[in-house]
C-alpha cells in the first residue's frame, strides 16, 4: 500500500511537470504579444515602457529560460506575479478560489445527495414514474447549455418571480464576513453573522443548482445503470432467497457494489465543477476562478495561466488518487490484488 | 409497445407536475433571502468592472476604473460634460503662463480638505505630479511634456513644461493627473522622488482606499465583486447626496437589466442596443445619454506589398465611397451614434456634423466605380479585413464586417473576413501587417493633439503611410495655436489631408446610454474620461 502510494505520488509529479510544459509551450506559440494585452495604445508605442514591461516579467528571455524560472519558482512555492493584476498569482488564486470552491462544493453535494438516491430509486422502481422523472431531469441537465440554463433560472426566479436574490455572492446591504476561509457560509457561521449566512446561502441556490444540473444527470444515470447491474447479480438473488428485507438487500448488498463507477465519476465530476465554472460565474457575476482563468487566457497572462494550470493539474490528480484509494474501502478485493 | 408509450406519456404528464412542485420548493427556500430594502442613502451602480486592475492614479490604465477615480479625486482643472475644447477651474482657481509658456503658475483654492480633514496645499500637488512622473507606469506617458513641479507658497505651484508648443491643459483634467494627499500616501509607503519606480509601495493601499478631495472616498475594492465609496464629510463642493456608493460588478448585460428592473441597482452601464430598445417606453426607467469621444474605425493599408490594389489611393477612396454609413448607424446602433469626418471625433478640434456634410465621405456608388476605373481596377479587387471576435458598444465586429462586406460587393470589391483573437489582432495591426482592420479608439483625454499626432505617427506606421512633412507641420501648428477658431481651422486642414489619403474610414461614434431608475436624478454622462459626474447624482425629490 505504501509502495503504491509512493509510486502514485512520483508519477503525479511527472504528470504535473508535463501538464505545465504542454500549456507553457502552447501559450507561447500563440502569435500574439502579451505586452499588447496590458499596455495602452500610446504606451505600446513607447520603447522604454515596452522594454520595462518585458524585463519586469522576464518576457525578454528565451522561452526555455522562462520555463525554468517558472519551475524554479514552483519549487519555492512561488507562482510569480500576474502580468495583468500585478500581484502574486498565489494571492489571486487564494482570493478567487474560495468563491469557486464554495459554489462547486455545494453543487457537487447537491448532485450527489439528489443524484445517488434518485438513481437508486430509478433502478429499483424501473419504468415507474420516478424513473421517468429521473430520466427527464438527467436529460435536461446534461443537454441544456449552461449559459442558457443559468439565464433562464435567473430570469425566472430573480427577474420574474422575484423570490431569489440576484447576481453576486451577497446583497449590497451585507458586507462580507471577516476572512477566515473565504467561504462565506463557513466564515459567517464562525462569526455568528446569521443574516449574512442566510443571504450567502440564498445567493448560492441558483448558481449551484445550474452548476449541479450537468453532474446530477450523469450521476443519476450512472447510479441507475450500476444498480440495475448489481440487482441482477447472483448474491442479490441469494439474499432474496434467504428472505432478507428488500431494503437490506438494496442498501447493504447492491449499493456498495454499484457505487464503484459512481465514485469514479463523482471524483471527475467534482474536478470538472471546480475547473469549469466560467459560464455560470459570468452570468451570476460570481467572483471566482473561472472568470480569472478566462481573463488570464485571453490576455496571455503567462504567470497566471501557469499557476492555474498547476492548480488544475493538482486538483485532478489528487481527486483521482482519492478516488482510487476509496476503491479499497468499497471493494476489499482491490487491496488484495 | 403502443401500450407502453401511452403509459409513458401519462406518466410524463404527472412528472411535469412533480417538477413544478419541486421547483416551488426550491423557490420557497430561495425566498429566505431578505427583501432588498432600497435605502436611498446608498447609490448602487451596476457596471462590468472585470477589467479593473488598479486604482492608483499613477498606474491606472483601464476602462472602468476612472468611474471610481473621478468620484474620489479632483485635478487642478476639470471639464464640463459636452464642453471638451476647454478646461474650467477645479482645485486651481486660476493659472497663468510665465517665461514664454515654459512655466504655468497655478493658484490653489484655500478651502479644500482631503477626506481625512487635512488641508490641501501645494506640497500635495507637487507630490502627486512627481509621483506620476517617477513611478513611470502607464499614465506617465501622458505627462511626457511635464518637466517638473515647484512649490511657490502654500497655495501656489509652478508646472515646468518641456515644449510650450504642445498643449497640456486638457491633459491636466484627466484622471492620471489626480491630486492626492502626500501625508496619507507617504504613510502607506508612497514615494515621489526618482527611484519611485522601485521604491514606491503605496499601490496596494491605493487600490483599497483613496487619498483625494472628491465627493466620495474609497473604502473597499473586492476584485470582480464590488467597489465601495463613502461620503467625504469635508467635501469642498458642498453637501454630498449619498452616504455610500456601491459599484457592483455585474458582468452579464441581461443580469444587469434584471437587477435594474428589480430595483437592486440604480443604473445599468452595459446594456446592449436591443435591451435599451425594450426600455425606451418604460415608465420606470430613464435613459441617460451622452455623446462619447470613442469611435469605431476601419483602416486600409497603403502598402502595395500587402495588397497591390489598396496601394493605390483611388482604390482606397473607392472603398470609402461604397459603404452605407447611415445603414450602419441606423441598423446596428439603433440610431444612437454619429459619424466624425476623420480621426478627430465630433466635439473636439472643430470636428462637427456640419464638417461631415461638407468634406466627409458619403455613400456614392457611381463615384466609387469611377475611382475603381481610374485606378485601373474597373471590375473591383479583393482584400482581407481583420477584426476581433468581440462585442463592441452594443453590437459586434462580426456584424459590422459582414455589413461592410455586403456593401462593398455592390461595386465589385470582395472582402475576405478574417476574425481573430483580440491580442493577436493588435499584434498584427501594430506590427503593420494587416491589409485592413476594424477596431476601436478610446482616448485618454479630450486633447485633440492626442488623436492628431497618433494618426500621423504610430497609426500611420500601421497603415504604412509615409506622412509628408506638410501634414506634420499643420498638426504641430494646430497644437501650438491658442486661439480656438484658428486651431479648428488648422485641424480642418489636417482632416482634409487625411480624407484625400483614404487610409482611415470612420464608421461611427456612439452615443453612450445608461439606464437609470427613477429613484435618482442628475445622472450626467461625460466623455472627459470618468463616464459619469458622480458628485451630481442625487436621490429623486
Amino acid at each position: 500500500m505504501i509502495r503504491y502510494l509512493i509510486t502514485r505520488l512520483a508519477s503525479m509529479v511527472v504528470m504535473i511537470v508535463l501538464a505545465t510544459l504542454v500549456v507553457f509551450l502552447i501559450s507561447h506559440l500563440v502569435p500574439a504579444d502579451p505586452i499588447l494585452a496590458q499596455l495602452g495604445d500610446m504606451q505600446a508605442a513607447n520603447p522604454a515602457m515596452v522594454a520595462a514591461y518585458r524585463a519586469r516579467w522576464g518576457l525578454d528571455l528565451p522561452v526555455w529560460q522562462q520555463y525554468l524560472i517558472f519551475l524554479e519558482g514552483l519549487v519555492h512555492g512561488n507562482f510569480g506575479v500576474s502580468i495583468s493584476t500585478q500581484r502574486p498569482v498565489l494571492d489571486d488564486i487564494l482570493q478567487y478560489a474560495p468563491a469557486t470552491i464554495e459554489l462547486s462544493t455545494i453543487a457537487f453535494l447537491l448532485s450527489v445527495i439528489v443524484g445517488v438516491p434518485l438513481g437508486v430509486i430509478a433502478a429499483v422502481r424501473r419504468d415507474s414514474w420516478i424513473d421517468h422523472v429521473a430520466r427527464l431531469l438527467s436529460l435536461i441537465g446534461v443537454s441544456a447549455p449552461t449559459f442558457w440554463l443559468a439565464f433562464v433560472v435567473l430570469a425566472l426566479f430573480y427577474g420574474g418571480l422575484q423570490i431569489a436574490p440576484g447576481p453576486g455572492r451577497l446583497d449590497v446591504v451585507h458586507l462580507p464576513p471577516p476572512f477566515v476561509t473565504g467561504l462565506y457560509l463557513v466564515d459567517s457561521a464562525l462569526a455568528g453573522q446569521w443574516d449574512v449566512f442566510r443571504n450567502a446561502a440564498a445567493h448560492l441556490i441558483l448558481p449551484s443548482t445550474v452548476l449541479a444540473a450537468t453532474t446530477l444527470g450523469l450521476i443519476t444515470r450512472t447510479t441507475r445503470a450500476a444498480m440495475l447491474e448489481a440487482l441482477g447479480q447472483d448474491y442479490v438473488r441469494v439474499g432474496r432467497a434467504k428472505g432478507l428485507k428488500e431494503r437490506t438487500i438494496i442498501i447493504r448488498h447492491a449499493l456498495p457494489n454499484a457505487l464503484i463507477p459512481v465514485v469514479t465519476l463523482g471524483g471527475l465530476a467534482y474536478a470538472v465543477l471546480l475547473s469549469g465554472t466560467v459560464l455560470t460565474e459570468t452570468i451570476f457575476s460570481w467572483p471566482g476562478l473561472g472568470r480569472y482563468t478566462f481573463r488570464s487566457a485571453v490576455s496571455l497572462d503567462f504567470p497566471a495561466i501557469m499557476g492555474i494550470t498547476f492548480l488544475v493539474a493538482v486538483v485532478y490528480l489528487v481527486i483521482n488518487l482519492i478516488v482510487d484509494l476509496s476503491y479499497a474501502l468499497l471493494d476489499p478485493r482491490v487491496v488484495r490484488q | 409497445m403502443p401500450g407502453l408509450r401511452t403509459i409513458a406519456r401519462e406518466k410524463s404528464g404527472r412528472s411535469a407536475l412533480r417538477m413544478l412542485v419541486g421547483g416551488l420548493v426550491v423557490a420557497a427556500f430561495a425566498a429566505m433571502a431578505p427583501a432588498q430594502a432600497q435605502d436611498k442613502q446608498v447609490l448602487v451602480l451596476g457596471v462590468d468592472i472585470s477589467d479593473a486592475r488598479n486604482f492608483d492614479p499613477a498606474r491606472m490604465a483601464d476602462y472602468s476604473s476612472p468611474i471610481t477615480n473621478g468620484a474620489v479625486y479632483d485635478s487642478l482643472v476639470t471639464q464640463k460634460p459636452g464642453a471638451y475644447e476647454d478646461v474650467v477651474p477645479s482645485l486651481a482657481t486660476g493659472w497663468e503662463r510665465l517665461d514664454d509658456g515654459q512655466r504655468i503658475r497655478f493658484t490653489l483654492r484655500d478651502d479644500v480638505k482631503f477626506w481625512d480633514g487635512s488641508p490641501l496645499t501645494a506640497e500635495d500637488v507637487k507630490f502627486s505630479l512627481d509621483r506620476l512622473l517617477n513611478v513611470k507606469d502607464q499614465p506617465a506617458v501622458y505627462a511626457q511634456n511635464l518637466e517638473k513641479t515647484e512649490v511657490v507658497d502654500e497655495h501656489t505651484v509652478d508646472l515646468y513644461i518641456k515644449n510650450p508648443a504642445e498643449p497640456i491643459m486638457i491633459n491636466l483634467a484627466a484622471p492620471a493627473f489626480a491630486i492626492y494627499s502626500r501625508a496619507m500616501t507617504e504613510a502607506q509607503g508612497g514615494v515621489s522622488t526618482p527611484g519611485a519606480e522601485q521604491e514606491d509601495k503605496a499601490t496596494q493601499w491605493l487600490n483599497q482606499n483613496s487619498a483625494g478631495t472628491g465627493p466620495y472616498h474609497m473604502v473597499q475594492w473586492e476584485r470582480n465583486a464590488q467597489i465601495m465609496l463613502q461620503k467625504n464629510p469635508h467635501y469642498w463642493g458642498g453637501e454630498v447626496p449619498f452616504e455610500r456608493v456601491v459599484i457592483r460588478h455585474i458582468g452579464d448585460s441581461a443580469a444587469q437589466l434584471l437587477a435594474l428592473e428589480n430595483g437592486d441597482i440604480d443604473a445599468a452601464f452595459n446594456l446592449t442596443t436591443e435591451q435599451l430598445a425594450t426600455l425606451e417606453d418604460s415608465a420606470d426607467i430613464d435613459i441617460a445619454r451622452g455623446l462619447s469621444l470613442d469611435y469605431v474605425y476601419m483602416t486600409l493599408t497603403s502598402s502595395p506589398e500587402l495588397n497591390e490594389a489598396l496601394g493605390k489611393t483611388e482604390n482606397r477612396l473607392a472603398v470609402a465611397h461604397a459603404i452605407d454609413y447611415d445603414g450602419i448607424i441606423e441598423h446596428l446602433m439603433g440610431g444612437n451614434a454619429v459619424r466624425p469626418v476623420n480621426f478627430l471625433p465630433i466635439g473636439v478640434g472643430g470636428s462637427t456634423e456640419e464638417l461631415l456634410e461638407r468634406i466627409g465621405y458619403r455613400e456614392d456608388l457611381d463615384k466609387s466605380r469611377e475611382l475603381l476605373a481610374a485606378a485601373g481596377n474597373p471590375d473591383g479587387f479583393s482584400f482581407q479585413l481583420s477584426y476581433a471576435n468581440a462585442a463592441i458598444v452594443g453590437t459586434s465586429y462580426q456584424l459590422l464586417a459582414q455589413k461592410i462586406q455586403s456593401d462593398l460587393a455592390r461595386v465589385g470589391i470582395t472582402v475576405e473576413l478574417n476574425p481573430m483573437d483580440q491580442v493577436q489582432l493588435r499584434t498584427q495591426y501594430t506590427g503593420g501587417e494587416t491589409q485592413s482592420v476594424i477596431t476601436f479608439w478610446n482616448p485618454p483625454s479630450p486633447e485633440p493633439q492626442l488623436w492628431a499626432s497618433a494618426s500621423i505617427e504610430r497609426v500611420a506606421k500601421r497603415v504604412r503611410w509615409e506622412v509628408p512633412q506638410e501634414v506634420k507641420d499643420v498638426v504641430a501648428a494646430a497644437g501650438a495655436e491658442p486661439e480656438p477658431a484658428k486651431r479648428a481651422e488648422l485641424y480642418t486642414e489636417y482632416t482634409e489631408m487625411l480624407q484625400a489619403q483614404g487610409n482611415y474610414i470612420l464608421l461611427f461614434q456612439p452615443i453612450y446610454r445608461i439606464a437609470t431608475s427613477q429613484a435618482i436624478e442628475d445622472f450626467n454622462l461625460t466623455a472627459a474620461g470618468w463616464q459619469v459626474q458622480m458628485g451630481d447624482i442625487k436621490p429623486s425629490q
